[in-house]
């Protein structure tokens, strides 16, 4: 039998606020409905129970800065978010299951390559944490992550963007009309990793058909070229009608036949909001679409009272950011600093703004340009109002010798000769080693 | 102090004890007659020769009446009427009877989302349900927040045909409409049967001017008065009984396995700080899904008398008995064989075992050497399949779902286990199991009546949980069903408290059952937000009186 996992973690005693959407209450009606479903009596439904994730695990993925330390406090909830979604995912590369659902609280998507705190109710990448856990412990080469909440997965975007053997794909309502911003289609992927990022941002009012389009027209077709070992999907449930914060109009039948289309080996609950009206009968849409089971039965109580983009509206849209999306093609600016070890650096400014505590984080991106990897990344992050300055070497997974090379001289350039750097972090996924330096305790593993 | 008689109505025999303040005064054994339990009871009481019946405290029955019903379906019919409002589709889980699906919707907070359809009920169930007698079910999804549609309908039918006999789902209160439709299904299938057997043993014990109250042993370890008993809930009472009878010789606090090996079953079970584990779903019983509580004990079909078969490599193990063991009389090698050949048990013929033992080598290797060497082996399989039934539940228990932060980084801790054997096998497989589970062992007394000191030494449980939604100003208790208007605060804290204190007292003092030692669960607080303000809570809360003994056996 092909069995289901399903990991089940609401977090009930933690909130990002008393009446903060991130609360205790947000999967509480999801339990109500599943467990009066009886889905856990299902033959082929096999239930997890959660673990932490260890730091080393969370740093395989992503930098805290200035250090770990100053986060621990903070963390428990992602920690197990996280855990939680390698725990399921090593039942399924192990064979235990056939596919899986991560429900589990808090989210993680907009959390990216460097962490200062917590944005867009983000702290920890629970998707990049689990994928470079598979990578590193299971050798699996090549994942794609696709993100079907309605906001850009800009988090996930930011880690993978240099990762050849990664495809992201990001389906959410345009940047321009809601939070983060970001993920418009010429957001490809860096210099070693050109067309590995696929943005479609959706006009608002999308509604099931146009989604599924977009789907069966453009997503299954570059996952299908891309072969992947293991297809994620980031299964925010904010593209629901009843959503408060976004104006996509989904339901929860739609978001069963998006299950059935992506066959994703692990669906990880990312956002959604609409915690009544939506979540108890997307999340039991998604299971049961898992599972094998009919989900056309799945109704949410309110009816789609609001217009929907017709599907004819909707298609010379999708035309139109197509051939845009053909016609943007790579260009990189090289930046080699005096210390760069030989190579050229391809150099990229970022600004990111953390909502959740309301300040800056200002970062420069250097990648090491390699037709042979994924090339070391290189990059220095500033919170703003703060004096701190902290560093991240990346040594890619199947790095080769001179981009290995490349990231110790790096790093040990920071230690020694950079003046003005607080902390760092040695992310060395070629051997799984994480390094952090903090210039007052000097180096620690973990 | 006080005079306790404990029976237990197993499948062959039916064992009884007589225990004053902790001793054991009397134990009896006859022969369990199916067709006429009560007799069988009044036999096994009569077989006790107590002195002063008159001066007797308390008898407790365990009894399989209720799961041989179940399992052997002799069950009258019962019509299932459903309303599975919308979700999955009902016929996903598979339903061991047949029902009739009805519209009507209600959600997760108890709101009527979709009424019934009243020329639907005329339709399919009026002629149905004229014919006397009948038995009815009714059972809607989320019938737990809300029983209004199982009330519309019962009284309809009612007015239909007054003989009717109505059970409705919400009083099963725990989350689950499959299991709580069977449970309900189950409960009034076997309540003429049970009510006939109430009747007659109360009035055989009467005509003895027996004024002790009659307790039944139930799944999770508790009695309850046999009037106050809902029937479905006497099912599984014998594993129960087994696991309560390793608490009264074991320290009151400690951890421990309990292994029962039994002729053709062995049942195992886990004690943790003295508090027997219970199973985190409901009980299974032949192909129906039950919300009945119930102990987590591993049922395993190895035991003394399992047959044993030759092989060209060697032995099987079977799991199913072929009569006795052959040093007793039996026509097949068995493990009990190989307990007596190595001298570990001293009943049975030595002679009839060394020739079923040597029945199962070739010719030239019928040596004292290599038959020494198949009874350990022999011994050593049993221990096997035992531990790795030990295993199971260990990792059940460990793998205990969690859904809050704090659960996750205090795992369970771990626990310093002894291993508790009884039964007819247990003599014989205390060295295996001890080097196999690596723990100390301890034999059980009294391991022929064992069950009966169990359900003599049994205590009520008692359990009291609480969903209350301040915004909906309803709350629901799940072990009755009792469903209630909430007249208190929006934010209640110390209120909820006292509100439940009241709740379960009340609820005590109907089953008759003593307040004193209950655990108290923290509350879980859910602030309920609409638009960026609090505007409620849901509290969950629960206390409860967990399975135990009254006292130790004093040997």
């Amino acid at each position: 039998m092909k069995r289901t996992g399903i990991l089940f973690f609401p977090a009930f005693d933690w909130s990002l606020g008393d009446s903060h959407p991130e609360r205790e209450e947000r999967l509480l009606y999801t339990q109500e409905q599943l467990f009066e479903e009886g889905i856990l009596d299902l033959p082929q439904i096999k239930q997890y129970s959660p673990r932490i994730a260890s730091l080393h695990e969370g740093l395989r993925a992503q930098a805290l800065f200035p250090n770990p330390g100053v986060h621990t406090d903070s963390l428990d909830a992602h920690l197990i978010a996280a855990g939680s979604a390698i725990l399921l995912g090593e039942a399924r590369v192990s064979g235990d299951i056939a596919n899986g659902f991560v429900l589990a609280r808090p989210p993680g998507h907009h959390s990216g390559a460097t962490v200062w705190g917590n944005r867009g109710f983000c702290t920890l990448n629970n998707e990049a944490i689990l994928v470079n856990h598979l990578r590193a412990r299971y050798g699996i080469r090549k994942i794609a992550i696709v993100d079907t909440d309605v906001h850009h997965g800009d988090g996930t975007q930011d880690i993978f963007y240099h990762d050849p053997n990664v495809l992201f794909i990001s389906l959410h309502q345009d940047g321009r009309t809601l939070y983060p911003g970001s993920g418009f289609v010429n957001e490809k992927g860096g210099p070693n990793a050109w067309d590995q990022t696929l943005n479609i941002p959706l006009p608002p009012g999308t509604g099931d058909e146009g989604y599924h389009y977009v789907l069966e027209n453009w997503v299954l077709p570059r996952l299908q070229a891309f072969a992947p070992d293991l297809i994620i999907n980031s299964a925010g449930q904010d593209n629901h009608f009843t959503d408060p914060l976004a104006a996509m109009n989904l339901t929860a039948n739609g978001y069963g036949r998006i299950t059935e289309l992506l066959k994703p080996d692990l669906a990880v609950l990312e956002g959604g909001y609409s915690i009544e009206g939506a979540l108890p009968y997307v999340n039991l849409a998604i299971l049961l679409a898992l599972a094998g089971e009919d989900y056309h039965h799945v109704r949410e109580p309110k009816k789609l009272d609001r217009p929907v983009l017709a599907l004819a509206t909707l298609k010379p849209y999708l035309e139109e950011l197509k051939k845009q999306h053909q016609t943007i093609k790579p260009s990189f600016t090289i930046q080699n600093k005096p210390f760069f070890p030989k190579g050229n650096w391809i150099y990229s400014p970022h600004s990111i703004y953390y909502d959740t505590e309301g300040f800056q984080e200002t970062r420069h991106d250097y990648i090491r340009e390699c037709g042979q990897c994924a090339g070391t990344v290189y990059i220095e992050s500033r919170r703003s109002l703060s004096s701190q300055k902290s560093m991240l070497v990346r040594i890619p997974f199947q790095a080769c010798p001179a981009c290995e090379q490349a990231g110790y001289e790096l790093w040990d350039h920071l230690q020694h000769h950079s003046e003005d750097t607080t902390s760092g972090l040695l992310q060395n996924q070629l051997h799984d080693q994480l390094t952090v330096w903090n210039r007052k305790e000097g180096l620690r593993e973990f | 102090m006080s005079n306790r008689v404990g029976i237990d109505v197993g499948g062959t025999y039916t064992d009884a004890v007589l225990i004053h303040d902790g001793h054991i005064l009397q134990t009896a054994k006859v022969p369990t007659r199916s067709e006429n339990l009560v007799e069988t009871l009044m036999d096994a009481l009569d077989k006790l020769n107590i002195p002063n019946e008159q001066a007797l405290n308390q008898i407790t029955v365990s009894t399989t009446l209720v799961t041989n019903a179940i399992l052997q379906n002799r069950i009258p019919p019962v019509q299932l009427l459903l309303f599975p409002g919308n979700g999955m589709r009902v016929d996903a889980l598979p339903w061991p009877v047949s029902y009739c699906e009805l519209s009507g919707d209600i959600d997760f907070r108890g709101r009527e989302i979709e009424p019934p359809d009243l020329s639907e009920w005329g339709k399919l169930l009026i002629p149905n349900l004229r014919e006397n007698p009948a038995q009815v079910a009714i059972v809607g999804k989320f019938s737990h927040r809300n029983s209004l549609h199982e009330q519309q309908l019962a009284s309809y039918l009612r007015g239909i045909n007054p003989s009717l006999s109505i059970a409705l789902g919400h009083v099963w209160g725990q989350a689950n409409f499959y299991r709580r439709s069977l449970t309900t299904y189950l409960n009034l299938g076997v309540s003429n049967l049970f009510q006939n057997f109430t009747e007659e043993l109360q009035s055989a014990v009467s005509t003895r001017k027996i004024l002790a109250p009659i307790s039944i042993l139930k799944a999770d370890g508790g009695i309850l008065p046999i009037a106050k008993l809902r029937p479905v809930e006497s099912i599984y009472s014998g594993p129960a009984a087994s696991i309560l009878a390793a608490l009264t010789q074991n320290e009151p606090t400690a951890s421990s396995i309990i292994v029962d090996i039994g002729g053709t079953t062995t049942d195992i079970g886990l004690v943790l700080s003295g508090v027997p584990l219970l199973s985190s779903k409901g009980a299974q019983i032949g192909p129906y899904s039950t919300l009945v509580r119930s102990l987590a004990v591993r049922s395993i079909p190895v035991g003394g008398d399992s047959a044993i078969r030759a092989t060209d490599q060697g032995f099987v193990l079977e799991n199913f008995r072929l009569g006795p063991a052959y040093c007793l009389g039996g026509n097949i090698p068995t493990p009990t064989d190989a307990m007596r050949y190595l001298g570990l048990i001293d009943y049975g013929n030595e002679r009839l075992a060394e020739e079923a033992l040597a029945s199962i080598l070739p010719i030239e290797r019928r040596t004292p050497e290599f038959l020494q060497e198949l009874a350990t082996a022999i011994i050593d399989t049993v221990a096997e399949k035992i531990s790795e039934a030990v295993d199971s539940l260990k990792q059940e228990w460990q793998e205990e779902p969690a859904y809050k932060v704090w659960e996750v980084l205090h795992p369970q801790e771990a626990h310093a286990f002894n291993t508790l054997v009884s039964g007819g096998g247990a003599r014989g497989m205390t060295t295996a199991l001890e080097k196999r589970l690596r723990t100390p062992i301890q034999l059980g007394v009294y391991p022929e009546v064992s069950n009966a000191l169990g359900a003599a030494m049994a205590r009520p449980t008692f359990d009291c949980t609480l969903h209350l939604d301040t915004y909906m100003k309803q709350y629901q208790i799940e072990e009755t069903g009792e469903q209630g208007v909430w007249s208190g605060s929006l934010r209640p804290y110390l209120e909820v408290e006292g509100f439940l204190d009241t709740l379960a007292q009340q609820q005590a003092a109907f089953y008759t059952i003593n307040m004193e030692n209950v655990d108290k669960e923290p509350f879980d607080f859910f602030p309920i937000v609409k638009g960026y303000k609090t505007v409620g809570q849901i509290v969950r809360g629960a206390v409860h009186l967990r399975s135990g003994v009254i006292g130790r056996i004093h040997v």
